[in-house]
């Protein structure tokens, strides 16, 4: 800049002074990428690399520049990035086509307030009025905002809690061993899977023009494992009689909530006024509903039986 | 409660396979399943027969190179592992 008048001013120009040349080369080497190739790839790429050129030495900044100076390996370098930006849309369009991983962030959207509602629904479900969830468009409501909206995060964590009561049981009758957590955990989950399948499977054939989603079925399905904890749970505390005291409570509320809920989504047009309306097919979806709810208390016997002796 | 899993992959394999080898001449048309005996005409709805066939013939159709694929890994690891 002015070296006679900043050597004249004192000490405080010095650091400044020092610090400028420092900074002009890294500054000077994304511009001059621009300048150098003046073609419309570089520029994102050089932008990418000013924040970056501002804090290195100029020792590194200089061979760097001058290999990426050169304009075809410049060019081959914009050419790679933006395929490798071409592949990872594909991918993510390819992945958001089975498993729609854009929309399991809205399950798992819960705040306190809806899981205590959620839980007091699942043991109690007879007093409440309105199981109708507010409609949106396109992406899943998320349940922190209706109580009705189904979620994935009481499921997952009930599974797994599932899991360790299941491990708690049998260690408490001396049949506890590693290998059996996960074979519990692979049990129930093959169970779920069977199950959602089979409902699948029954959709399909009874076409019902429904908006159950897969994600809501498994949310849905595995809201029974709660029940099954407090069944095990009550089992070890009091015995056989506690048991099946709590389980025949647990099974019947989720018949009920199974029923009331699942009502509004495959019987759609009939439910929505509460009256049962004679016909072949209303009828069929019926019947598919009731089994659905009653494979419920069945699987909750099944998985929690062997667990409490 | 040996039901795990792997137990639940081996049933799915042997069911898409049944559904695989199912003969069309002398098995479906003889129950009246065949794939040109079914759809009815633009009705409201397909009942659950044509569901079913449609089903059939679709999974017949669209898994018949994959199941070559898992059939023969499935094949390689039993003669591998037991």
């Amino acid at each position: 800049m002015h070296p006679a008048g900043a050597a004249a001013a004192g000490t405080l120009r010095q650091p400044s002074k020092r610090r400028v040349p420092v900074s002009q080369p890294g500054m000077a080497d994304p511009h001059q990428l621009f300048d150098d190739t003046s073609s419309a790839q570089s520029r994102g790429y050089g932008a990418q690399r000013a924040p970056g050129g501002l804090g290195y030495p100029t020792a590194s900044a200089s061979p760097q520049a001058a290999f990426l100076g050169d304009p075809v390996s410049n060019m081959a370098m914009a050419y790679g990035s933006s395929l490798a930006a071409q592949g990872k849309e594909l991918v993510d369009k390819n992945i958001d086509r089975f498993i729609p991983v854009t929309k399991l962030k809205y399950y798992f959207a819960v705040d306190t307030v809806y899981v205590g509602k959620k839980l007091g629904l699942l043991f109690f479900p007879y007093l409440h009025q309105d199981w109708e969830v507010q409609y949106q468009q396109d992406t899943p409501v998320a349940p922190r905002f209706d109580v009705n909206a189904p979620d994935l995060y009481i499921p997952a964590m009930a599974f797994i809690t599932y899991v360790l009561v299941a491990g708690l049981a049998l260690g408490t009758q001396d049949r506890f061993s590693p290998d059996l957590l996960g074979l519990q955990a692979s049990s129930a989950l093959a169970w779920l899977t069977l199950e959602v399948l089979a409902i699948l499977l029954s959709l399909y054939l009874v076409t019902v023009n429904t908006d159950l989603t897969t994600i809501d079925l498994v949310a849905f399905l595995g809201y029974k494992y709660v029940g099954m904890i407090g069944g095990v749970l009550m089992g070890l505390l009091f015995g056989k009689m506690g048991y099946y005291l709590v389980l025949g409570w647990c099974c019947v509320s989720i018949f009920v909530f199974m029923i009331r809920t699942l009502r509004l989504k495959i019987l759609a047009e009939a439910a929505a006024e509460g009256i049962p309306v004679r016909g072949a097919r209303n009828q069929l979806r019926m019947y598919l509903t009731m089994a659905v709810a009653a494979a419920q208390p069945l699987l909750m016997y099944w998985l929690t039986f062997h667990l409490v002796r | 409660m040996a039901f795990t899993l792997y137990s639940l992959l081996q049933a799915a394999l042997l069911c898409v396979n049944a559904i695989a080898v199912l003969h069309e001449e002398r098995f479906l048309k003889n129950i009246g399943w065949g794939t040109d005996q079914g759809i009815g005409g633009f009705g409201e709805e397909p009942g659950i027969k044509s569901q079913l066939m449609n089903l059939i013939r679709s999974v017949r159709t669209v898994m018949r190179v994959p199941l070559i694929i898992v059939n023969s890994i499935a094949i390689i690891l039993l003669l591998l592992f037991g």
